[in-house]
C-alpha cells in the first residue's frame, strides 16, 4: 500500500495556497487509514517487534514531534524532544514517519530494530503537476499563465460555493461578488474584464465544459487551475477568451485502504453595518423645512403626531441572524485494479434577511478501473439539488433593504390589529411597500436539479502513445416557483393573487476523441503531444404557466390547479452546438528551454453559415535559467524561470440566431374584451456576426530563493479584444426591438501579476506568509462612431450613472462636477458657472444648492457640463495570507483587499435628497440651514430646480477596502488519544468570516460588484450586503 | 481481447466523428419565425396588426407617462410621487428630464411595427378586405405615433419603409410640417383603407372614424379650418352617435360605445392598463397622480352631470367591492381634495377593474373641433356644441362664442389629455394668453408658473437621444 497524493484528503495536511504555487506546507503525510479489518480488530501485539531510532532534519537536528506510524494501522508513537522513538511493530510491517513541511518517507522494518530517518523539506512546488487541459504538466515545464488552488486551503469555509472560496486566492483572478445573498456566487473575472458581453471565464469540472462553479460541493474540490494566458488557454480556444478554470475533484488511490471522513461545521451569521436614517421626529421636522423653505403650505400629515413617535428601526427588522450548517461525508478507497471516491454532503444557508436563503444536497461517485496494463476506464458523476429564494435588493423602486432604509420610521412593523403598517396613508410615505411584510409574505423559489458526469477511456497503443475519449453529459431540470398573495392594503397592491410556475431542462452533450504522445528521446528532448476533435451540444426547453385568481391562499393550495383563471402560458426550445479540432504540442531541451504550441480550430452554431469558423493558435516558451550551468554558483537562488508567449482566444458567448430578423408571437393586446395576440419583430438582424477574439501577450519569471523558502512570479500581460460583440448604443428611433450584437468595440486590459510566498519551519513551529497582488488597467479602445453605451438607470428618476466611452474604462461613473454648496445669493449672482443660466436669472438656485461647475464654460450649467467623473475597476486587487502551526494547532488569516476605485453611493444620493417622498440618511439632519453651515448637504426643498442630487462627484466615494475574510484555528487532538477510540484523525476548528473590514466606504459593503452585465460596477443599491459568520465545526476520520 | 478492445474503440471514435460536422452546428429557432418564413397569410398579417397596438399600453406610454404631458395645465396637480414631474408641471425642466424620454422609444415602435406591415403585408395573397384593413390600421397607428411626437416635440426623425430597408435610423429631425404632411397622409389613407367600422370581436381596433377623427384635429391645429369642418362632418354624419349617458364612454361594459372613435384598450390580467392606478387614491389601492384643482371643479356648470363622472369628490359615496363595498370619499384621500374618476371602476369582488380603458379620441371631442373651426372661421357653431351640452341637459347656446367653446372643452374632455395642448393652441392663435393663464395662483398646490413662449410650446428633446445620435439629433430652441 502506497500513498502516493494521500494529502489530498487528509485534513491534518495544511497547504498554503500562492497564487499559482501551492505548496504543501505541513506534514505532506497523513495518518494512513487501516485496512476494514484494523478498525475492528486492532493488531495483536503479540507478535511484535521491537523498534525504535531517531528522526532528524536535513541538518541532523533531532525533530521533535514527528510521527511514526506503521502503515495500515492505527498504531503509532510520536517522536520526544530528542527526536526519539521507540514501537513495537508486527512482523514485516511497514512504518510512515511524517512531519509537517517535510516529504514523508516509508520505510520497511524488515529485521532493523534501530531506524534512523532524516526527513528532507518538502519542496514539492517545482514537481507539482498542474491540469491544463486535455492532460497535466509538471509545474516547472508550464511555459503559460496558470495559477492553482488546493482543495485543501478552501475546505470548510462557510461559503456557498466555490467561486466564493476563490476569492483574492490567485492574482488575476478576481471575485467580484454581487452582494451577499445566500448562493450569490459573483462573478470571476480573469486579467480584467475582457469584454463588454459575457466576461465569465470558461468552467471545465473533471474535463467537462460545464456550468458553473456553484454546481460543486467545495469540499469535494481537489485543485481548482486557472489558465490565465492565451497560451495556457488556447487549448480551450472557442471559449477561452476570458479565461478558463479547470476544477478537478477528489479521487480515491489504486491499492488504497478504505478510508471514511465525517465532516461537519454549523454557525451563525449577522449583519455588519446599517445605514443611519433620521428618526420620525426629525424626518417630520425636516420634511416640514422642505414646504417653509419653499413657501408652501405644510403637507398637514407631517404636522400629525400619530407619526412623529419613533416605532422602527427598519434595517434592524428585516436584518436578523442568518445560519449555516454543512455535513458531508467520503469514502475513499481503492484494490490493485479498481479506486473509487465516494461522497455526500448537505449544506444549508439561511440569509440575514428573513425568507432568503439557499440549500444545496449533493451526491458524487468517481471511479478509475485498469482492465488490463493499456487500458484505462474512468467516470465521474455528480448529482446535486438546488434550492434558492432570494429576496430583491437590486431595485431602487422595490429591493427590501432599499425599501427598509426608507420606510416611515414612525410606523410600526404590525398596526394593533396585526395587520401590516403601509404607506398607503399618504403620498408623503412614498411608493415603498411595508418590507417586513414583503419578506414575511414573498413565497418564491427556484429548485434545480443537475447531473453532471462523464465516462472516459484510455488505450495505450505503445509506450506513451495513448488515445482517449471522453463522453460528458451535464443536465439540469429547474423549476422556478413564485406566488404572489392578494395585497389590498400596501401601496402596491395586488387586487388579484397569482402563481407563476416555470420548468426548464437542458442537456449538454460532450464528446471528445483525442491522442497523445509523450516520448523522450536522445536523452535531451521530451516531446508532449496531444491532438483530437471535440462538440457539445446543448438543448434546453421549457414551458411557464400562471394561473390568478385562488381563493384560498393556504400553503397547501398553492399549485396551479387550485387557480381560476389561466393567465399564460408558454414554452420554447433552443439548441446551440459548438465543433472543435485542436493540438498542442510541447518540447523541452534539456529541462532548460520549453516551448509549447497550440492551434484550436472552432465552430459556432451561434453564427450564420461561412462565419461558424474561428481558427486560435498560441505559442509559449521558456528558459529554466537556473538550470543553465553558468548559474549553478549562485546558491541562494534556487528555480529561476523566464517565460513569454503570444496567443488567440476567442469568444461566442452571446445569444445565438441573432443573424436572423426573428417574429416573436405572443404580444398582447385586446380587442371587443377578447384576449388577442400578435407578432412583431423582436430582434434586428445581424448577418456578419461571428468570433469576437483576444490577443494576448504574457511575460512571466518564476523565482525561488533560499532553497525555494521564498518563492515569487511575476506575469505582464496585455489583452486585446478585437471585433468585440457589443450591441451598439442605439438611437430610440429604432423603436424597441433589441439590437445585435455587433463585432465592433475594441479593448484592453494591461497588467502585472504578483505573488509571494515565505515559508519557514523552527522546529515545531511553522509559519507561511504569502501574498498576491493584481494591477491591471482595463480601456476600451474603440468604440462606435465614438459614441458610449449606456446603463441601467437608477430609480424612479432614471438617473445616468455609468457609461462606457472609448479611452475610459468600461463602466465609467458619469456626471456633473461639484464644489460645494452656494453659502450667500450673492455667491450665486457673481458665480461664472451660471451667469448665463436662465436657472439664476429666473431665481431657480438658492443658497443651500449645489454649485456645478460649468465644465464646458458656456456659463450655462447644462447636461453638455458632464464627463467621466470616476472609475469603479480596482487599480489593485490584493490577497494576504498568514498561516501558523505550533504542535496539534493550526491557525489562519486571510485578507482580501482592492484599492484604487471609486464607488458611486446612488443609495445615499438618493437618501440624503429631500423630493423623494421618503426617509432620509441621519447624516440629512446636518443640511445647509444658513450660510456656512454645510458645504455637503443641500438645503430642504420640495423642488428640483437646481437638480442638487444628479449624478455627481458629491456622491462618488473611495471604494478601497482591506477585509479580514476568513479567519481559522483549528486543534487536532493527539493521535495517541485518537486511536483508542479508531479514530486515525480528529480536528475540531473555528471559522470566522469577514471579521474585519477597513475602508472610509460610508454605505454597508464596499464590496458591489456588478449589474447590467459588465455595464454596471460598483454602485450602491443597497445591496444584500455580506455577513459576518462565525462557524464551528470537526472532521473526523476513521 | 485487446484487439477486440481496439476494434471497438476505434470503430465508436469512427462512428462518432463520422456525424457529420456542419449537421452538428445547424440551428433551428423553434418556436419562433424569421421575417423571411412569416408574411405568408391572412393570419400574419393580422397578428402584426394586433402587435402594433400593443406598445400603447406601456406603462411608459398611454400607461402612464402620456398623461403626465397634461399635468401642466390648470386642470390638475401632478401629485403622485414622482420627483420629475415638478419640474415639467413647472416649466423648470431641462432636456435630461426622465419624463421627456419615457415613451419616445414606445412611439417608434409603433412606428416600426407599422412600417413592417407596410412593408410586408402588400405582398401577401390574401382576403382583400383584411389587408385593407391591417394596412389601414397600420397608416392610422403610424399617423397617431407621429401626431404624439409632433404635438409633444415639434418635429422628429421621421423613419417609413425606405429607412427601415436601407437601416437608417439615425436621422436628423424632419421639419414639423414634414411631420404634419407625414401624419396627413397616413389618416388620409388609413381613412381610405379601414372600414367605417367593425363588428364585436374587433372592436378597439382603428376604423375610419378614428382616422378621419384624428384628421379633423390635426387640421385645426394646422387652422384649415375648412378642412376640419370637413373630416369633422365625415365622422358627425358617420355611424358615431355620442353615448346618450357622458358616463357610458367611462364604465367598462359601455366603454366600446360607437362614441369612442379610438381607445386603448385593456382587458385585466392580459394586457392591463396602469393608468388606472395613478389615478385612484391611496388607500384605495392606486398611486395618487393627477389630482384636478379646484380651479377646473369650479369650471362646471351648477348641476352638470359631467363632474360626477369626471372626478372623486368629498360625500361621494364609491362601491369599491368586496370587503369594502360602498365607501365615502372623502377629501383627506387627496391633497387638492379630489381624484379623477374616469379611469376607474371596481370590480365586484373588491380592487380595481384594470379592464378599463383609455379613451383617445371620441365624437363629443369631434363636435367641439367643428364647433371650434366654425366660430374661428366666422360661422355658427351652436349645432355642434349644443349637440355636447344637450347631451348632459345643458342649456343650448346661441351664437357661441370661443369662450363658451373654451368651456365646454374643458369640462367635457378634463382628464382626457387634452388641456394642456388646446390652451396651446389657442395662445398660438392670440385666443387665450397661456403666460397669464398659468401665472395665475391656483393654490399651495398650483403656484404661478413662468410659461415662456415660444419655448415651451414644445417639450425637449430628451438629451439621452441626443448623446445616442452623436449629436444628429438637434435640441429645441430655449434648451
Amino acid at each position: 500500500m502506497y500513498l502516493k497524493a494521500f494529502w489530498r484528503r487528509i485534513p491534518r495536511s495544511y497547504f498554503i495556497v500562492f497564487g499559482s504555487l501551492p505548496i504543501l506546507l505541513l506534514g505532506s503525510q497523513g495518518i494512513q487509514a487501516n485496512s476494514r479489518n484494523d478498525i475492528f480488530y486492532p493488531s495483536p501485539s503479540g507478535l511484535a517487534v521491537a523498534v525504535s531510532g531517531t528522526i532528524t532534519d536535513e541538518n541532523g537536528e533531532p525533530l521533535p514531534g514527528a510521527t511514526i506510524t506503521v502503515l495500515g494501522s492505527l498504531q503509532g508513537t510520536v517522536s520526544d524532544l530528542d527526536g526519539k522513538f521507540a514501537l513495537s511493530v508486527p512482523d514485516g510491517a511497514s512504518l510512515v514517519i511524517s512531519y509537517i513541511g517535510y516529504k514523508s518517507q516509508t520505510i520497511s522494518v524488515g529485521t532493523q530494530a534501530v531506524i534512523n530517518v532524516q526527513l528532507q523539506q518538502d519542496e514539492s512546488s517545482l514537481n507539482e503537476v498542474l491540469v491544463v487541459g486535455y492532460g497535466t504538466q509538471e509545474k516547472k515545464d508550464v511555459t503559460g499563465a496558470v495559477s492553482s488552488i488546493k482543495g485543501a486551503s478552501i475546505q470548510n469555509l462557510p461559503v456557498s460555493g466555490a467561486s466564493q472560496a476563490l476569492q483574492g486566492r490567485a492574482a488575476g483572478v478576481n471575485v467580484v461578488r454581487n452582494g451577499g445573498a445566500p448562493g450569490n456566487q459573483g462573478s470571476i473575472r480573469i486579467r480584467g474584464t475582457g469584454t463588454l458581453n459575457n466576461a465569465d471565464p470558461l468552467i471545465v469540472i473533471d474535463g467537462v465544459p460545464a456550468g458553473s462553479l456553484n454546481d460543486i460541493n467545495p469540499n469535494d474540490i481537489a485543485s481548482i487551475e486557472v489558465l490565465k494566458d492565451a497560451s495556457a488557454s488556447a487549448i480551450y480556444g472557442t471559449r477561452a477568451a476570458n479565461g478558463v478554470v479547470i476544477v478537478t475533484t477528489k479521487r480515491g488511490d489504486f491499492d488504497q485502504p478504505l478510508q471514511f471522513s465525517v465532516n461537519g461545521y454549523t454557525g451563525v451569521s449577522n449583519s455588519i453595518k446599517t445605514i443611519d436614517v433620521l428618526d420620525a421626529p426629525t424626518l417630520a421636522q425636516l420634511k416640514r423645512e422642505r414646504f417653509t423653505n419653499d413657501g408652501l403650505a405644510v403637507n398637514p400629515i407631517w404636522a400629525n403626531p400619530a407619526y412623529q413617535t419613533q416605532r422602527t428601526d427598519w434595517q434592524n427588522e428585516l436584518l436578523g441572524q442568518g445560519t449555516t450548517q454543512n455535513v458531508d461525508i467520503s469514502l475513499t478507497g481503492g484494490n490493485k485494479s479498481s479506486s473509487f471516491m465516494l461522497s455526500g454532503g448537505y449544506f444549508e444557508e439561511k440569509g440575514m434577511i428573513r425568507n432568503s436563503g439557499f440549500k444545496r444536497l449533493s451526491f458524487r461517485i468517481n471511479s478509475d478501473h485498469k482492465i488490463n496494463d493499456r487500458f484505462k476506464i474512468g467516470q465521474n458523476l455528480q448529482l446535486i439539488s438546488i434550492n434558492e429564494t432570494a429576496p430583491n435588493t437590486l431595485s431602487a423602486q422595490t429591493g427590501v433593504l432599499w425599501s427598509a432604509i426608507r420606510f416611515h420610521p414612525g410606523l410600526p412593523v404590525q398596526n394593533p390589529n396585526g395587520s401590516y403598517s403601509s404607506s398607503q396613508i399618504s403620498g408623503e410615505f412614498g411608493d415603498i411597500n411595508n418590507p417586513i411584510f414583503t419578506q414575511a409574505t414573498q413565497d418564491n423559489k427556484n429548485t434545480t436539479h443537475k447531473v453532471l458526469g462523464n465516462f472516459n477511456a484510455e488505450y495505450e497503443i505503445i509506450e506513451g502513445l495513448k488515445v482517449r475519449a471522453n463522453f460528458g453529459l451535464e443536465g439540469y431540470v429547474s423549476d422556478g416557483y413564485n406566488f404572489n398573495i392578494k395585497v389590498n392594503d400596501q401601496i402596491r397592491a395586488s387586487p388579484r393573487n397569482s402563481l407563476s410556475r416555470n420548468y426548464g431542462e437542458g442537456y449538454s452533450v460532450l464528446s471528445e476523441y483525442f491522442i497523445s504522445y509523450d516520448k523522450t528521446f536522445l536523452d535531451r528532448h521530451t516531446l508532449n503531444f496531444v491532438g483530437g476533435y471535440t462538440t457539445q451540444t446543448f438543448k434546453f426547453e421549457g414551458f411557464n404557466a400562471t394561473k390568478l385568481d385562488f381563493i384560498d391562499e393556504s400553503f397547501d393550495q398553492r399549485f396551479l390547479d387550485v387557480g381560476q383563471t389561466l393567465n399564460s402560458i408558454g414554452g420554447g426550445k433552443g439548441y446551440d452546438a459548438l465543433a472543435s479540432y485542436f493540438g498542442r504540442v510541447a518540447y523541452n531541451y534539456d529541462e532548460r528551454y520549453l516551448l509549447t504550441a497550440t492551434i484550436r480550430s472552432d465552430g459556432s452554431s451561434k453564427f450564420a453559415s461561412g462565419n461558424q469558423w474561428g481558427y486560435f493558435p498560441a505559442f509559449s516558451v521558456g528558459w529554466r535559467i537556473s538550470e543553465e550551468d553558468f548559474f549553478s554558483n549562485v546558491g541562494f537562488i534556487s528555480n529561476l524561470k523566464l517565460t513569454g508567449g503570444w496567443g488567440s482566444l476567442g469568444n461566442q458567448n452571446v445569444p445565438g440566431l441573432q443573424y436572423l430578423a426573428l417574429i416573436s408571437s405572443g404580444r398582447r393586446y385586446s380587442f371587443g374584451g377578447n384576449q388577442t395576440v400578435g407578432a412583431a419583430q423582436t430582434r434586428v438582424p445581424n448577418l456578419g456576426i461571428t468570433w469576437e477574439s483576444a490577443q494576448m501577450t504574457n511575460i512571466g519569471l518564476d523565482v525561488g530563493l533560499f532553497d525555494n523558502q521564498l518563492l515569487a512570479n511575476f506575469n505582464y500581460f496585455i489583452k486585446d479584444t478585437r471585433d468585440m460583440l457589443i450591441a451598439p448604443p442605439t438611437i430610440g428611433s429604432v423603436g424597441t426591438a433589441q439590437i445585435p450584437n455587433q463585432n465592433l468595440g475594441e479593448l484592453r486590459n494591461q497588467g502585472l501579476e504578483i505573488e509571494l510566498l515565505y515559508r519557514k519551519t523552527v522546529g515545531q513551529f511553522f509559519y507561511s506568509v504569502s501574498g498576491n497582488a493584481s494591477f491591471i488597467k482595463n480601456e476600451v479602445t474603440k468604440l462606435v462612431d465614438g459614441n458610449f453605451i449606456g446603463s441601467q438607470l437608477y430609480g424612479r428618476s432614471s438617473q445616468e450613472i455609468s457609461r462606457t466611452y472609448e479611452g475610459y474604462p468600461i463602466a465609467s461613473f458619469y456626471g456633473w462636477r461639484t464644489d460645494g454648496l452656494y453659502q450667500t445669493n450673492e455667491e450665486i449672482q457673481n458665480d461664472i458657472n451660471v451667469a448665463a443660466d436662465p436657472r439664476r436669472t429666473n431665481g431657480l438656485i438658492k443658497p443651500g444648492d449645489v454649485k456645478f461647475l460649468d465644465l464646458n464654460r458656456d456659463q450655462v450649467v447644462d447636461e453638455k457640463d458632464r464627463e467621466v467623473i470616476g472609475n469603479p475597476h480596482p487599480s489593485v486587487v490584493y490577497g494576504l495570507n498568514a498561516e501558523f502551526g505550533y504542535k496539534n494547532f493550526d491557525f489562519s488569516l486571510f485578507f482580501l483587499g482592492n484599492a484604487g476605485f471609486d464607488i458611486y453611493n446612488a443609495d445615499r444620493m438618493q437618501g440624503i435628497d429631500p423630493t423623494y417622498p421618503f426617509n432620509m440618511y441621519a447624516e440629512t439632519a446636518d443640511r445647509w440651514t444658513g450660510p456656512n453651515t454645510s458645504n455637503e448637504i443641500p438645503r430642504m426643498t420640495t423642488k428640483r430646480d437646481n437638480l442638487n442630487h444628479r449624478t455627481s462627484d458629491l456622491f462618488l466615494e473611495r471604494g478601497d477596502f482591506l477585509r479580514l475574510k476568513n479567519l481559522v484555528v483549528g486543534y487536532t487532538l493527539p493521535l495517541p488519544l485518537t486511536q483508542r477510540f479508531g479514530v486515525s484523525k480528529a480536528r475540531f476548528y473555528v471559522t470566522g468570516q469577514n471579521l474585519l473590514l477597513l475602508t472610509n466606504y460610508s454605505g454597508m459593503d464596499p464590496e458591489l460588484g456588478y449589474i447590467n452585465n459588465n455595464l454596471q460596477l460598483n454602485v450602491d443599491y443597497a445591496q444584500y450586503p455580506q455577513a459576518r459568520t462565525w462557524t464551528i465545526g470537526t472532521t473526523i476520520t476513521f | 481481447m485487446k484487439n477486440t478492445i481496439i476494434y471497438l474503440f476505434s470503430l465508436l471514435i469512427l462512428v462518432s466523428m463520422g456525424s457529420c460536422t456542419d449537421e452538428i452546428l445547424e440551428t433551428t429557432p423553434y418556436g419562433q419565425s424569421t421575417s423571411s418564413q412569416f408574411w405568408r397569410n391572412a393570419e400574419d398579417a393580422v397578428a402584426a396588426a394586433n402587435a402594433m397596438y400593443e406598445p400603447l399600453t406601456n406603462e411608459d406610454f398611454y400607461g402612464h407617462a402620456e398623461h403626465t404631458f397634461d399635468i401642466p395645465s390648470d386642470d390638475q396637480f401632478r401629485a403622485g410621487d414622482h420627483g420629475e414631474d415638478q419640474a415639467i408641471e413647472s416649466f423648470t425642466f431641462d432636456a435630461g428630464n426622465p419624463q421627456l424620454f419615457y415613451s419616445w422609444r414606445h412611439k417608434y415602435e409603433v412606428i416600426s411595427r407599422a412600417n413592417a406591415v407596410l412593408i410586408n403585408v402588400p405582398g401577401i395573397a390574401m382576403d382583400q378586405a383584411i389587408k385593407d384593413r391591417t394596412l389601414g390600421e397600420a397608416h392610422f397607428l403610424r399617423g397617431f405615433a407621429y401626431w404624439r411626437f409632433a404635438v409633444i416635440y415639434g418635429g422628429v426623425p421621421l423613419i417609413l419603409e425606405a429607412d427601415v430597408l436601407t437601416n437608417n435610423y439615425n436621422k436628423p429631425r424632419a421639419s414639423t410640417d414634414e411631420i404634419f404632411a407625414q401624419i396627413e397622409s397616413d389618416l388620409l389613407q388609413a381613412a381610405q383603407l379601414l372600414p367605417v367600422s367593425h363588428g364585436g370581436a374587433d372592436l378597439g381596433r382603428s376604423h375610419r372614424g378614428s382616422a378621419n377623427g384624428l384628421l379633423a384635429k390635426m387640421y385645426l391645429y394646422k387652422e384649415n379650418f375648412a378642412k376640419v369642418i370637413e373630416f369633422g362632418n365625415k365622422v358627425l354624419s358617420g355611424p358615431y352617435p355620442l353615448a346618450a349617458n357622458y358616463s357610458a364612454n367611462f364604465r367598462v361594459e359601455t366603454q366600446n360605445n360607437p362614441e369612442v372613435l379610438f381607445a386603448i384598450q385593456s382587458l385585466e390580467g392580459w394586457q392591463d392598463n396602469t393608468h388606472i392606478i395613478y389615478t385612484t387614491p391611496r388607500p384605495w389601492g392606486g398611486w395618487d397622480f393627477h389630482e384636478p384643482v379646484d380651479d377646473l371643479i369650479e369650471e362646471f356648470e351648477e348641476g352638470d352631470p359631467r363632474l360626477d363622472f369626471t372626478v372623486y369628490k368629498p360625500g361621494d359615496i364609491v362601491d369599491l367591492g368586496g370587503s369594502r363595498g360602498p365607501t365615502e370619499y372623502t377629501s383627506d384621500l387627496s391633497s387638492t381634495g379630489y381624484h379623477f374618476r374616469k379611469y376607474s371602476s371596481w370590480r365586484a369582488q373588491g380592487g380595481l377593474n384594470m379592464s378599463h380603458n383609455n379613451p383617445i379620441i371620441r365624437t363629443a371631442d369631434v363636435y367641439l373641433l367643428v364647433a371650434e373651426a366654425k366660430i374661428r372661421a366666422g360661422q355658427n357653431g351652436d349645432m355642434e356644441i349644443n349637440a355636447v351640452r344637450a347631451r348632459s341637459g345643458r342649456m343650448a347656446l346661441t351664437n357661441a362664442t370661443m369662450q363658451d367653446l373654451i368651456h365646454e372643452r374643458r369640462v367635457e374632455l378634463a382628464g382626457e389629455n387634452q388641456r394642456h395642448q388646446d390652451l396651446m393652441r389657442w395662445d398660438k392663435a392670440g385666443i387665450v394668453d397661456i403666460v397669464e393663464l398659468y401665472k395665475k395662483d391656483l393654490g399651495p398646490l398650483k403656484p404661478p408658473r413662468t410659461f415662456q413662449r415660444p419655448k415651451h410650446y414644445l417639450f425637449a428633446i430628451p438629451q439621452r437621444e441626443i448623446d445616442l445620435s452623436n449629436g444628429v439629433l438637434t435640441q429645441n430652441a430655449g434648451y
